[in-house]
């Protein structure tokens, strides 16, 4: 019970926190509508009006994805700049209890991202939210929170131990989009991409959030998403435990 | 001569205290590798819906690649001086701010015209798009006229820094809209109309535009328009960015808001 109010308290917390940031703020509302718009046109273009709902949704995905990256990118920087990462990794507690909620709250706050997207499909072009299943579409989202937040700390962990941990996390928005199918299906990337997309949770949260909208089994989708999200987690553990070490005896820790 | 002098080494200066990706990993991650990733995400969606053929999304692409260097360099050229404590001195020179400051964009336009080379050859190696040797040179003025318009977009950006404090999110916010407005993703004629007003009036619609043409094999004969449609836009950002900057320095020092974060 401790733990789970740990974990709760802290993702409030730093929701609350990020909710203080013009900068956040400004970028969550906007850029979300720009992909949802960019997405729009071309599917538009592509002559495949059907599949706007579907797009709409994965320019959404694209969002969270997009929060949790620079969340977990910036947590640690962010505190290091902070002067706070010291205190934080002196608390009793496991890192992991303290660090999860970071980036765990990138991940509810970019759920934002996929209802800002839905309404604006249906708002400003009409599309109708029409999904295949709307219970199942709400269970998938929050498989997604949980597994990107958890796959969020894995990536946090190993930014203990970079400096330039933006450097890493920049990059990294296409690639993972490209991989998890969230607006281009996987079969038409080369076939080495495969193993790599079908061991990322982020390929099952989108899938799961596809088939809710347009049909098709969910709930495996949603048990695998939450399964890899629960093995990033635990490796997550076990790196920033490892790398907060090393970190502590190369005296790195507060370097920015 | 001075006056080159000084935008020359002026702007290099500036270049190695104010642009933050010069280390090799943000370099490396942030200029090379983030725009290759959005090459081959665009090329390969447009290969699934079948909008355009790869040569509209790698050239497009490229082109757009200059933008992230320069839209952002542009704004650390003037939010990072007052971040550094530094911008009084800049504006205590007795030398035009005009050409300090326009100075500053040609090591970012320079920047941005290697980023683009680098992804269009990404485009060639990993996609296999295949361009006439005789369209290099065409291109290469393309990419360069795309960059050094978007540098100055940047500057103007970066003058909106002595205005308003968060300047980062307009930054961001610009470099988004590029991506939909200026038509490198999305053909235009499927855009409405007003957005293809405003693309016309933003850097990298025009040099995209000649960039696809000299690709395509078409001539600098065709691509002549554009690419001077691409350098007046720049020339207005250019005249934009010195008249924002004159009027924000003016008001930051009434105001004595200068350094203020």
């Amino acid at each position: 019970m401790r733990t789970l109010r740990t974990l709760l308290i802290g993702t409030v917390l730093r929701a609350k926190h990020l909710s203080r940031s013009p900068f956040e703020v400004a970028m969550a509302l906007v850029i979300p509508l720009v992909q949802a718009t960019l997405a729009v046109y071309l599917f538009r273009a592509g002559d495949e009006p059907h599949r706007l709902l579907e797009a709409a949704v994965g320019a959404g995905l694209m969002g969270v994805w997009a929060s949790v990256l620079t969340g977990s990118g910036g947590a640690i920087q962010h505190q290091r700049f902070e002067g706070t990462l010291e205190i934080i990794m002196l608390t009793p507690r496991h890192p992991v209890l303290v660090i999860l909620p970071l980036t765990a709250a990138t991940a509810v706050t970019g759920c934002y991202a996929l209802v800002a997207t839905l309404l604006w499909g249906r708002l400003v072009y009409g599309i109708p939210i029409d999904l295949a299943h709307p219970l199942a579409f709400g269970a998938a989202t929050l498989a997604c929170i949980a597994g990107l937040g958890m796959f969020g700390l894995l990536l946090a962990s190993t930014f203990v131990l970079l400096r330039n941990a933006n450097a890493l996390a920049n990059p990294l928005d296409y690639p993972i989009w490209l991989l998890s199918g969230m607006l281009v299906p996987i079969s038409v990337l080369p076939a080495w991409t495969a193993p790599i997309a079908a061991v990322l949770p982020t390929t099952w949260g989108a899938r799961a959030l596809r088939e809710a909208t347009v049909g098709g089994p969910v709930w495996p989708s949603i048990g695998i998403c939450l399964a890899l999200g629960t093995v990033c987690l635990v490796l997550g553990a076990v790196l920033l435990k490892s790398f907060e070490r090393r970190a502590r005896a190369a005296a790195t820790l507060a370097l920015a | 001569m001075r006056t080159l002098r000084l935008m020359g080494i002026g702007g290099a200066l500036a270049y190695r205290a104010l642009f933050n990706w010069t280390t090799p990993a943000m370099y490396t991650g942030t200029l090379l590798a983030g725009p290759t990733f959005q090459l081959l995400f665009f090329a390969y969606l447009g290969r699934q819906l079948q909008v355009a053929d790869d040569r509209f999304f790698i050239v497009g692409n490229a082109v757009l690649a200059a933008s992230t260097a320069c839209v952002f360099g542009g704004t650390m050229a003037v939010a990072n001086e007052r971040r550094y404590g530094t911008l009084g001195h800049v504006l205590l020179s007795p030398r035009s701010r005009t050409v300090v400051f326009w100075g500053r964009v040609l090591p970012y336009a320079g920047n941005g015209l290697l980023i683009a080379a680098f992804t269009l050859l990404m485009g060639v190696l990993l996609l296999g798009l295949r361009i006439p040797a005789s369209a290099l040179p065409g291109l290469a003025l393309a990419l360069a006229a795309g960059s050094l318009a978007c540098g100055f977009f940047g500057l103007t950006l970066g003058a909106l820094g002595l205005r308003f404090r968060d300047v980062w999110v307009v930054s961001n916010v610009s470099a988004a809209l590029l991506l939909l407005l200026t038509g490198v993703n999305v053909p235009r004629d499927g855009l409405p109309d007003w957005m293809i007003t405003v693309g016309q009036l933003l850097p990298i619609t025009h040099a995209a535009e000649a960039a696809r043409l000299l690709a395509a094999g078409r001539g600098l004969d065709a691509a002549a328009p554009a690419l001077g449609r691409e350098l007046l836009v720049g020339a207005g950002y250019a005249v934009l960015a010195a008249l924002l900057l004159k009027v924000f320095e003016a008001e930051s020092r009434r105001r004595a808001s200068l350094e203020t974060l």
